[in-house]
């Protein structure tokens, strides 16, 4: 290489590079917010329109030119919703099937992520593979044999048959086990040592140090039970099973297909708050499992 | 290209928002590096040294002070234009672009009337890849190099737009000993051949002097002394910077100036003259002793190891500020191993006097 | 370490889960296999005692029938409008969040608000916003053009019907689009953002250096970096898109279509489902286990592309 610099480079002129530049870089940063603020207004503006539209009569709503805020705000359309679509009883079902579900589900989930991450037997990592590998199956293939089998078993239009049969998660197994791999088998010694048994070493180390885990994975079960339509649709879809967004979605369509909105809103408006309020208390665990897990519910 | 730093402050505001207590990384930092020269900013870690080299690459700004890259003030104009080129400590390689699209990737960069052809542009990089021998490298990945190859990759994608100035973060850390001896004469070579004004950073004293023009000592973001290697180590300014170049460390011991005389527990063991009198640190380069049966200095033998070409005795003394007094002797010398005690003359050269509060050196 | 009390400790543990998955996933796998092999099974029947020839007829009377083929159409132009639309606009989003620091925090809480929610329910919000139809107060049926309508109108444009009886076929997917964009985007941009941030800070003070144009970085730096994590949203979003359902009855009710054509968008999943409920079991298990040769194909091909993309 020649003994010289770059020529070019030197004879700029600095200060007008300099100025153009700090330019450029404020017309790109106002860019930059314009375009998050437009996306943001756009992904907000349903959750804007839910609500005004919960809070308006049938008549305002209807107005060809659209208020942007209600003329009179209707509170009696949430009481009204509530009592229509019955929400009272499916908020008791679903909270129902989500608590025992989601804790039957974290005690299968810990022991077995445990096994497989702790104890030593033949075949465990055959088997580890073979249960990743079901994760590949769409669930619907299961759900035309597991129909019939809660069928075979009598357990149409019973609880169980919304609990049981998702009880194991593959994909929270292995979650867990990756967590629990992460805590040094020392301590697992150190525990044999001292002479604890697995179930307390389980509970008392393993448990806690794993919380955040099953934290997300507390939530995310929670939330499926929130949001689950097809399944309790097939088996258990009378009123005193019902869950939550089956009895939602078939409440406010009568035989003409004409709809009281303002209502219907409210009382998606009044299924929507537990998320919410769920999401705004734990942002960071569910944004954590989400972005592990891929697939909604 | 000389590149001039004037009064250099950098503050960045605290992290901890309730004390509100700012981090001053460079304080007032003036210094002028000659055209051609290749400089080692030295320091422990946190003394401000890479500051002051992202200072002069533009990636961060001052909070006051100019940068002047000739006679150009520089301070305001952004990276790109001020046509550096920086080796980062991690290389910063792209992973997913060959050894050539790496290099290839700056010139690709130019727009307008710096744009060179296609043919150009693989000359260039030839080029740069011959300079630092990796040219039969170009076509894999960096992941597929080893540290020394991969930081070859960087000089010369860093030289391939042929920079005003070449800025290296601490060039050398990523790699093992042995790379290290052989990429710091790589280094001194590449910039002997191509000129260009290079300054890195180090915290290793002894790699900065055995390839520096210059040599830089900074602590705690403030400015301790410039100078050739050896004129530095030969003529330390203050306790830091003696203490901080040399390898085994400079012995310190407390002692105190008494008419006109250096003396370390009552003994006098070189002259001060015109020095009032007061308490001090004594500094004595290891290569500073020489063994006297009737030498002034008597210390108490510990160990004697041997080096080689040379024996280093290791001796205690009460009024040493380190644990044990190193010297080194050479090897001819016959030493009783067996005796207690071991007496030293000191060379009036090697010995360095500096003021018990402010560490600061006393000249005479 | 082994020995046989921990073996059999092992296989306590693991009990319930096998149990379990052997009754709700072992078994459904090997059934759904030969219910789909079985010509016209149906289970009430084979309860009566019917048996049933083995072959392929389930399969080609499923390709053969157009309810199927319409399915599959709808499935498809949902999944290649949704992915690109939703992975490019969470991308943009993503680079813009990765750009900024005041207001990161709050606007990323904005955008991952859509996953939040309940299909069914917000499918039922989007559908009063596209909806054209009211009731006037003495019962008459008004055009209200909804509020879609409303600002097409306000920047000029022709009010379309969207959804309700008559509409088109085309409309109905824009509607349907529209969703599922809204609903994808939220984890796409949570993925996307996370890779960003965990890129080398490095990498762009090193481009910085060089004078990188901005679309250049963008082009060359970002997108390259980012490839694993484009490849896995691209993969989750055509396997989210080929069983997507429950969006469509949000919006258009459980008539899976407007109230003139009904079944107009159902989907492969909503076909399995139908054939559920007529009790052609056979016939749902060779729609699934198509749908499942499907998404493994498609997913096939996703990783063979990302493979010569992907960089790492």
């Amino acid at each position: 290489m020649e003994k010289k610099n770059l020529t070019t480079m030197q004879a700029r002129n600095m200060q007008d590079v300099t100025t153009a530049s700090k330019i450029m870089g404020i017309i790109v940063k106002i860019g930059v917010y314009l375009f998050l603020g437009i996306m943001a207004l756009i992904v907000l503006f349903p959750f804007y329109w839910m609500i005004i539209s919960s809070l308006k009569t049938m008549d305002e709503y209807r107005q060809t030119i659209p208020t942007f805020f209600p003329k009179v705000i209707m509170w009696s359309n949430y009481v009204n919703a509530f009592n229509t679509a019955n929400l009272g009883r499916l908020f008791a079902n679903t909270l129902f099937v989500g608590v025992v579900s989601t804790g039957l589900s974290l005690v299968i989930t810990v022991l077995s992520a445990f096994a497989f991450a702790r104890l030593e037997f033949k075949g465990k990592d055959a088997m580890f593979g073979a249960l990743l590998a079901t994760m590949m199956i769409p669930g619907e293939l299961f759900t035309i044999t597991n129909y019939l089998t809660i069928n075979n078993l009598q357990w149409m239009y019973t609880f169980q048959a919304l609990i049981i049969p998702f009880l194991v998660s593959v994909f929270y197994i292995y979650l867990l086990r990756q967590n629990f791999l992460q805590i040094p088998n020392e301590l697992y010694l150190a525990a044999k040592v001292d002479g604890t048994s697995d179930l307390k070493y389980l509970w008392k180390v393993m448990v806690p140090l794993a919380k955040p885990t099953l934290i997300s994975i507390t939530i995310l079960k929670m939330m499926g039970a929130w949001n689950t339509y097809i399944w309790p649709k097939l088996v258990a879809n009378d009123d005193a099973h019902q869950l939550i967004t089956n009895g939602l979605r078939n409440a406010f369509t009568d035989a003409s297909g004409q709809v009281n909105i303002p209502e219907q809103m409210a009382a998606v408006a009044i299924v929507s708050a537990p998320l919410f309020l769920v999401f705004l208390f734990l942002r960071k665990y569910i944004m954590a499992g989400v972005s592990r897990s891929g697939i909604k519910g | 290209m000389k590149v001039v730093l004037q009064n250099l402050t950098k503050i960045f505001p605290s992290r901890d928002k309730k004390s509100g207590k700012e981090v001053v990384a460079v304080n007032d930092f003036t210094f002028e590096i000659p055209d051609g020269k290749l400089i080692g900013l030295l320091g422990p870690s946190g003394c401000g040294k890479s500051t002051t080299l992202y200072m002069i690459s533009g990636l961060q700004k001052p909070t006051s002070g100019k940068i002047f890259f000739g006679e150009d003030d520089v301070t305001e104009l952004s990276t790109e234009n001020r046509g550096i080129g920086l080796v980062f400590q991690n290389y910063a390689l792209y992973p997913h672009m060959t050894v050539k699209q790496n290099i290839l990737f700056p010139l690709e960069n130019l727009k307008g009337a710096d744009r060179l052809t296609k043919e150009e542009m693989l000359k260039r990089a030839h080029d740069a890849a011959a300079l630092v021998q990796i040219d039969d490298l170009m076509d894999r990945k960096p992941n597929e190099l080893s540290g020394g190859q991969q930081q070859r990759v960087a000089i010369a994608r860093a030289l391939v737009k042929m920079p005003r100035v070449l800025l290296l973060d601490e060039p050398l850390s990523n790699l093992d000993a042995r790379l290290r001896l052989q990429t710091r004469e790589e280094i001194r070579r590449i910039q002997k051949e191509t000129g260009i004004t290079t300054v890195f950073v180090t915290h290793d004293q002894e790699e900065a002097m055995s390839i520096s023009d210059m040599i830089v000592v900074m602590k705690l973001g403030v400015l301790q002394q410039i100078g050739k290697p050896q004129d530095v180590y030969d003529d330390p300014v203050n306790l830091f910077v003696a203490k901080f170049l040399g390898t085994p460390p400079i012995n310190v011991l407390e002692g105190e100036v008494k008419g006109g005389k250096v003396c370390i527990g009552g003994a006098a063991v070189a002259e001060a003259p015109g020095v009032a009198d007061q308490p001090v640190y004594i500094g004595i380069r290891p290569e500073g002793f020489e063994l006297d049966a009737n030498g002034a200095l008597e210390c108490k033998l510990s160990n004697v190891e041997v080096m080689g070409r040379d024996v280093s005795i290791v001796s205690t003394h009460e009024s040493s500020v380190n644990p044990v007094i190193r010297s080194i002797i050479d090897a001819d010398y016959a030493i009783d191993r067996e005796a207690e005690t071991v007496r030293y003359n000191i060379k009036p050269h090697k010995l360095f006097v500096f003021n018990k509060e402010t560490e600061e050196r006393i000249y005479f | 370490m082994v020995d046989n009390k921990h073996q059999w400790k092992a296989w306590l543990y693991l009990a319930p889960a096998i149990v379990l998955l052997l009754v709700f996933t072992v078994w459904p796998i090997i059934n759904t296999l030969l219910m789909a092999f079985q010509n016209g099974y149906s289970a009430n029947l084979a309860l009566a005692g019917k048996t049933f020839s083995f072959g392929i007829e389930n399969f080609r009377k499923v390709l053969s029938y157009k309810r199927f083929t319409d399915c599959l159409f709808n499935t498809m132009i949902l999944c290649v409008a949704t992915v690109p639309i939703s992975t490019m606009l969470a991308l943009l989003i993503a680079v813009a969040l990765n750009s900024i620091k005041p207001l990161q925090r709050t606007l990323q809480t904005i955008f991952f608000l859509p996953y939040v929610t309940n299909s069914i329910a917000i499918g039922m919000v989007f559908a009063a916003m596209f909806n054209i139809i009211g009731l006037r107060p003495d019962g008459a049926m008004a055009d209200t053009w909804g509020i879609i309508n409303n600002v097409i109108m306000f920047f000029g444009g022709e009010p379309v019907n969207w959804m309700n009886a008559g509409s088109g076929y085309w409309p109905n997917i824009v509607v349907m689009v529209v969703y599922i964009v809204w609903n994808a985007l939220p984890f796409k941009i949570l993925v996307l953002l996370g890779g960003l941030q965990s890129i080398n800070k490095q990498y762009y003070d090193a481009a910085k250096v060089d004078g990188t144009p901005r679309r250049r970085v963008f082009s060359k730096i970002t997108v390259p970096l980012l490839s694993p994590m484009i490849a896995y949203v691209v993969i989750t979003g055509f396997i989210g898109g080929f069983k997507e359902y429950s969006s469509i009855v949000g919006v258009f009710g459980e008539t899976m279509g407007p109230v003139h054509d009904a079944g107009r968008l159902n989907t492969m999943v909503g076909f399995i489902y139908d054939s559920l409920n007529t009790r052609a079991h056979g016939t749902a298990s060779a729609a699934a286990l198509i749908l499942f040769l499907i998404i493994l194909a498609v997913t096939m091909v996703n990783l063979q592309v990302s493979k010569k993309r992907v960089h790492f």
